[in-house]
């Protein structure tokens, strides 16, 4: 008891504070793409190798919401084409705001009654629906005391009954497909769902097997979808807060400042 | 090397039914373990099941294989019950009957699928008899009562239904029903050997990235002939190592949790995101993905000097030895986790149980020293097992497991890495025969075989993965037998078994 008390006073806070910045290298965040990837024989290299068909050289994009971040195009291209920088923020938002090209779109903000809802207590109830557990992981770890999620007053809930959204995870089984439709007819309204990890947004590496969904979007309407494979607590947690206007540089100056 | 082996099946020839029962009875007498059991579709209606089996002495491998009709097979449970899951498996991605399983239920498929699908079937066999129902089992009794759970679970974990038949608060029976998380993971695996299955092999079971990812890496290598050299193989150990120190300190933030203790919770917790981050640092991800190319580890692997991941080990090692013996020395969590949950000795060798679980009771077996990998010959680890098989020798393991490896990285850190870690330019060429590839990788949570049949083109007809936690969930039911249902959690806990590597 006594050397809990010790050890608990000896270590300090741990807790991350907000805005972060990149993390070390070589952690493989947010794509930097050159402006001539496109217009070069390079795209075409890149998008053969990839096996998620993230990259579209005829459209002139790279799809997040595909990417697995394995890194095969950056080696491929050499780093002048895409390179992945030390950021972990991601864009977030609907299907189409994944995308990215010549310009990144900017990640939306929830509509008024959703913010004002929501925004300063927010009950999620996760489900993992056939991934491998790696979002579900990192979607854990939000609660420990580095990221402590629950200084925003958003939390993690036992029963969909006591959840105001769903977080889902993976690329949505066929023998989960039943269990999520009814765990989110379960959530009272008004309701999210907010999707996170490549295959929860595309299927991902799976995508294409007898097995699987392809995605969330293919069985519920989905509000948020964050990238990442998987999402890195920080991807997770700047892409909630920017949805509800509290992660700094994502407030609108006519808003007050939220504490963090 | 003897973290993989490649039979050559042209040189094979399939025994009868008699034989390879017999091969399979002995093998397991002589003190080998049953590393996959699985069919293969060979031609248009026909089939063969493969036995691996091994690790009696390190580097012992051998392989039999019998060719079965599109309808049934003798069930093979009987002479060895480990093999009791890998039947339903072929039962349910075959169609193929094993005559006389004591308990066929479906391991993959629930309502709702076409009761005729049998996905590796393929054309040309017989139309197979609908696939059976799921039966629980039902305890009958005064008092009896049933109690379901899930698939959704009340944390964040993945989606399982378990099924307690209960009198008063005691557990009498815990049936496990799993296919949730079923993906088809193995059917993507097929075709020619390349980054696709790598990657793929990075998601069988997010938490065991390294583990399973250096398996399949070694087993593409071997059989394009394109090994790593010595200092790749030196980082995929180290990888290996700092993945196992993560989750077992994962673990025991997770039992702590379970049991309110909360010193032990947020410490342990810390302490494996700081572990993560190491992995980050080595790999540029939490979960050490894109480790491993074919041949080599990643152009930007490792992240950081040998030097300077001693010191951080160092650092991480003594906070873990610190916040590991007031976790296990309290008596609070002493009395909440001894003779709790306990797995016979007996029943983990019959089930053939592997990794934490299995040496917590009494199983002698670490693929690290069975089956090792070119660095694990060089610098031998050292096997902890221990008796009582209850939580508290698991947490145990755990925790000695932990310092054991901080010992074994600081060693290993400290000595030269020689030749090149990125992978090989040169071409690579198939076996040029029908081969039969097996390779062994000591993760975390147990050994991870993944096995190959590579056809003399090359290419990869079918492709099997047996996670430990394939071996283990059985072995969950009989642990918490005639415990009180509210110590299911930490008995749940104390295995911590992965879904998605049960279910692929
Ligand atoms: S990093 Fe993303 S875009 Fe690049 S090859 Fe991998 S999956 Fe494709």
């Amino acid at each position: 008891m006594f050397e809990s008390i010790v050890g608990r006073k000896r270590k300090g806070k741990a807790t991350v504070s907000l805005p972060f910045g990149n993390l070390p290298e070589p952690f493989r965040g947010m794509p930097v793409i050159d402006p001539d990837f496109f217009y070069g024989e390079t795209a075409e290299t890149c998008a053969r190798i990839c096996e998620t068909q993230a990259i579209d050289p005829k459209a002139q994009t790279l799809d997040l919401g595909r990417c697995i971040f394995c890194g095969l195009c950056e080696e491929a291209c050499g780093a002048r084409g895409i390179r992945f920088s030390p950021d972990p923020h991601m864009p977030y938002g609907k299907r189409e705001h994944l995308v990215i090209g010549d310009t990144t779109p900017e990640s939306p903000i929830a509509d008024r009654t959703l913010r004002s809802l929501l925004g300063r207590s927010l009950h999620l109830r996760e489900v993992s629906a056939g991934g491998c557990n790696g979002c579900d992981l990192e979607a854990q770890a939000l609660g420990n005391p580095v990221f402590d999620l629950q200084r925003f007053g958003i939390d993690f809930v036992a029963s969909p009954r006591h959840a105001d959204g769903l977080l889902v995870t993976g690329p949505v089984s066929r023998n989960m497909k039943e269990a999520l439709i009814k765990t989110y007819e379960a959530v009272a309204e008004p309701r999210i769902v907010i999707a996170t990890g490549a295959c929860a947004i595309s299927g991902g590496i799976f995508r294409g097997s007898y097995a699987v969904e392809d995605g969330v979007g293919s069985v519920l309407p989905v509000d948020v979808y964050i990238p990442g494979c998987p999402p890195h607590p920080l991807t997770l947690l700047s892409a909630l807060l920017g949805f509800f206007a509290r992660y700094p540089g994502k407030i609108p100056p006519s808003f007050p400042t939220p504490r963090t | 090397m003897r973290c993989v082996h490649l039979f050559d099946l042209d040189a094979v020839n399939p025994l009868g039914d008699a034989p390879f029962r017999t091969f399979l009875a002995g093998g397991i007498a002589a003190g080998d373990r049953l590393l996959a059991l699985f069919a293969e579709r060979c031609g248009p209606g026909r089939f063969l099941v493969h036995a691996a089996l091994g690790g009696s002495f390190p580097g012992k491998y051998s392989h039999g294989c019998v060719e079965v009709s599109p309808k049934s097979f003798p069930t093979l449970t009987d002479v060895c019950p480990g093999a009791h899951w890998f039947e339903r498996e072929i039962y349910d991605m075959f169609g193929i009957l094993p005559q006389g399983h004591p308990e066929l239920n479906p391991l993959r498929f629930h309502e709702g699928w076409e009761k005729r699908f049998f996905p590796m079937r393929g054309d040309g066999s017989p139309s197979p008899e609908p696939r059976r129902g799921y039966r629980f089992l039902q305890v009958r009794g005064e008092g009896i009562h049933e109690i379901a759970v899930g698939p959704v679970h009340a944390g964040i974990i993945e989606p399982g239904h378990f099924r307690f038949s209960c009198a008063g608060e005691t557990i009498q029976n815990l049936e496990i029903q799993l296919g949730y998380q079923h993906k088809g993971t193995e059917s993507l695996f097929t075709g020619a050997p390349g980054m696709r299955q790598l990657l793929l092999s990075e998601s069988i079971s997010g938490d065991t990235a390294v583990g399973h990812s250096n398996a399949c890496a070694r087993l593409l290598e071997q059989v394009l002939g394109t090994p790593a050299e010595h200092a790749a193989e030196k980082w995929r150990s180290v990888a290996l190592e700092v993945e196992r120190i993560a989750n077992h300190c994962g673990d025991l933030g997770g039992l702590s949790t379970d049991i309110g203790y909360l010193f032990g919770a947020s410490h342990f917790s810390r302490l494996r995101g700081t572990a993560l981050n190491l992995l980050m640092r080595l790999t540029g991800n939490r979960f050490g993905r894109g480790l491993n190319r074919i041949g080599g580890i990643g152009p930007r692997v490792p992240g950081i000097g040998a030097e300077d991941l001693l010191t951080e080990l160092a650092r991480l090692g003594s906070e873990v030895e610190e916040a590991g013996s007031v976790l296990l020395e309290a008596p609070s969590v002493v009395a909440r986790m001894e003779g709790t949950g306990r797995l016979l000795a007996a029943t983990a060798k019959t089930l053939q149980i592997v990794g934490v679980v299995g040496r917590a009771s009494g199983r002698d077996i670490d693929a690290r020293r069975d089956f090792p990998s070119p660095c694990f010959e060089e610098h031998p680890p050292r096997v902890v097992v221990a008796a009582e098989g209850d939580v508290l020798a698991r947490a145990r393991i755990r925790y000695e497991e932990m310092r054991s490896s901080f010992r074994w990285l600081s060693k290993v850190l400290s000595s030269p890495f020689a030749g090149t870690s990125s992978p090989h330019a040169g071409p690579a060429s198939g076996p040029g025969r029908r081969t039969l590839a097996v390779s062994v990788e000591e993760g975390w949570r147990g050994e991870i075989v993944h096995a190959a049949i590579v056809e003399g083109n090359g290419h990869i007809v079918r492709y099997k993965i047996a996670d430990p936690s394939f071996h283990n969930w059985p072995g969950l039911s009989f642990a918490v037998q005639k415990n009180v249902v509210s110590d299911f959690p930490l008995c749940n806990k104390s295995f911590n078994l992965s879904y998605s590597g049960a279910d692929l």
